[in-house]
């Protein structure tokens, strides 16, 4: 008897919490910003260990993928000062046709010390809490690409739910066609774990194996042009009306080492790395 | 000493899941078999259960699964109700079983687990949205998880089991 009332009282708790909790509380709170130390110093000395058997394992492919790396940065290095002068004219030519720059965006880097063992739910925690400006529902990247957004944050710590989460749906479209329509719902894909699908495609729309899937910033949590993933093959949904697409994410959610949380700066000019919700006054020549 | 409310025992408890929970989350990852992290909290918990009985054992179930929704869960009571239930289903097998030959609590745990990961996948389906496929997590989730805890329980239950023989759990103050 005792146990069936608790097995309600748990099951009601389960629900009150899924739905309203918005925070931690403060007891929450106290016990994972004491813990966060912790988890980041075992978590590096897993890093360094797996480094270090997987570098002695593979000595050889480690000094060729460095040769090929190095080559690869001297050609990146000469490709970014390029794209610094053309980040500049840019911003000078908006400037000079009147468009505007509502949003800018700064990143703040996070250390990944933990994630969920238990796989049911795809969450890593970050060294970085409410103390560093991080809030809710805040875009996480890496270098590579998107990784999710900031779901729970303690003082020193967030959770962070990624891509993967076959609950986390993100708007996207496909940065070759970029035709109106084509956007899709990218969320997990349930039974190739690691993979993602872009689901709700249109019949019509213009979508190839190899395309790169990027954020639409619509639905207003994530800024619009980050890099998702690369489709691996295009195929119809179950009942056969619409497209969806297999998605090999760019960022590898299982080597997550270091990430970058999105924070918004308020209505300022700077340099930026991304821009959202411009106000796109385009006037008509002629 | 079997129905005291020990304080101490309690906050022992407390101190290995923290342990086991960061190990878990934080060093195991980088060390996958099969892509499955092990959940050593509910190795612990059933062999704790299996020692002490169901009062005690359900005790620490809820300290392990309250453990665990704090850390890693988006809402409360996932592992909590799954920690607990298992906590007594060990205790009451734990009654017919001899508790000094390890293939006893090895067995428990390994269809233990099986009865966890189902409350889990059960209430996540239900409360949090999960798209798996039953025969699928079964086959590529549940499974291999229950084997590696079925090894596992080899390291960890005489450990425990010494433990308690020598009144670990029960430091005297005197």
């Amino acid at each position: 008897m005792g146990i069936l009332a608790l097995i309600i009282l748990f099951l009601s708790m389960i629900f009150f919490t899924s739905e309203y909790r918005t925070r931690y509380t403060f007891a929450e709170d106290l016990v994972l910003t004491g813990l966060s130390p912790v988890q980041g110093f075992l978590s590096k000395v897993g890093l360094s260990t797996f480094t270090f058997f997987q570098g002695m394992f593979d000595y050889g492919r480690v000094l060729e993928e460095n040769e090929v790396l190095r080559k690869e940065i001297a050609k990146r290095d000469n490709q970014s000062y390029q794209l610094l002068e053309l980040q500049k004219e840019n911003h000078r030519l908006r400037e000079m046709l009147g468009f505007k720059i509502r949003v800018e965006y700064s990143l703040l880097p996070a250390e990944v010390i933990a994630r969920d063992p238990s796989h049911w739910f795809e969450t890593i925690t970050i060294n970085k809490g409410y103390a560093d400006g991080v809030e809710k529902d805040m875009a996480v990247v890496t270098a590579s690409g998107l990784v999710g957004n900031v779901f729970f944050v303690s003082r020193n710590s967030s959770q962070v739910l990624m891509l993967t989460d076959s609950r986390r749906a993100v708007s996207a479209l496909i940065q070759r066609s970029r035709e109106p329509g084509t956007i899709g719902i990218i969320e997990g894909s349930p039974e190739q774990t690691g993979f993602l699908r872009m689901i709700n495609l249109p019949p019509e729309a213009n979508i190839q194996k190899g395309d790169t899937i990027i954020s639409s910033g619509l639905g207003g949590v994530f800024p619009k042009g980050l890099v998702i993933g690369h489709v691996l093959e295009v195929g119809k949904d179950q009942y056969g009306l619409l497209q969806q697409a297999l998605v090999h994410p760019a960022v590898n959610f299982n080597r997550l080492e270091e990430v970058f949380i999105v924070i918004e700066l308020p209505f300022e000019e700077g340099q930026g790395l991304f821009e959202v919700e411009e106000d796109e006054e385009e006037e008509n020549e002629g | 000493m079997e129905h005291k409310f020990h304080i101490t025992l309690y906050l022992i408890v407390v101190f290995i899941m923290v342990i086991m929970l960061v190990i878990q989350g934080s060093l195991l990852t980088f060390f996958l078999i099969g892509g499955i992290i092990p959940d050593l909290l509910l190795i612990i918990v059933v062999c704790l259960a299996f020692l002490w009985g169901e009062k005690r054992g359900m005790i620490v179930g809820l300290i392990g699964g309250l453990l665990q929704d704090v850390f890693f869960g988006p809402a409360i009571g996932f592992f909590l109700l799954a920690k607990m239930v298992s906590a007594l289903l060990a205790a009451m097998v734990s009654r017919e079983i001899y508790r000094d030959q390890i293939i006893g609590p090895m067995l428990t745990v390994f269809f233990v687990t099986f009865v966890h990961e189902f409350i889990v996948f059960f209430l996540v389906g239900f409360f949090w949205g999960n798209e798996i496929n039953f025969y699928f997590a079964l086959e590529n989730m549940f499974l291999p998880r229950a084997i590696y805890h079925f090894v596992l329980t080899m390291l960890f239950y005489p450990l425990l089991y010494r433990a308690e023989q020598r009144k670990f759990f029960y430091p005297s103050f005197k």
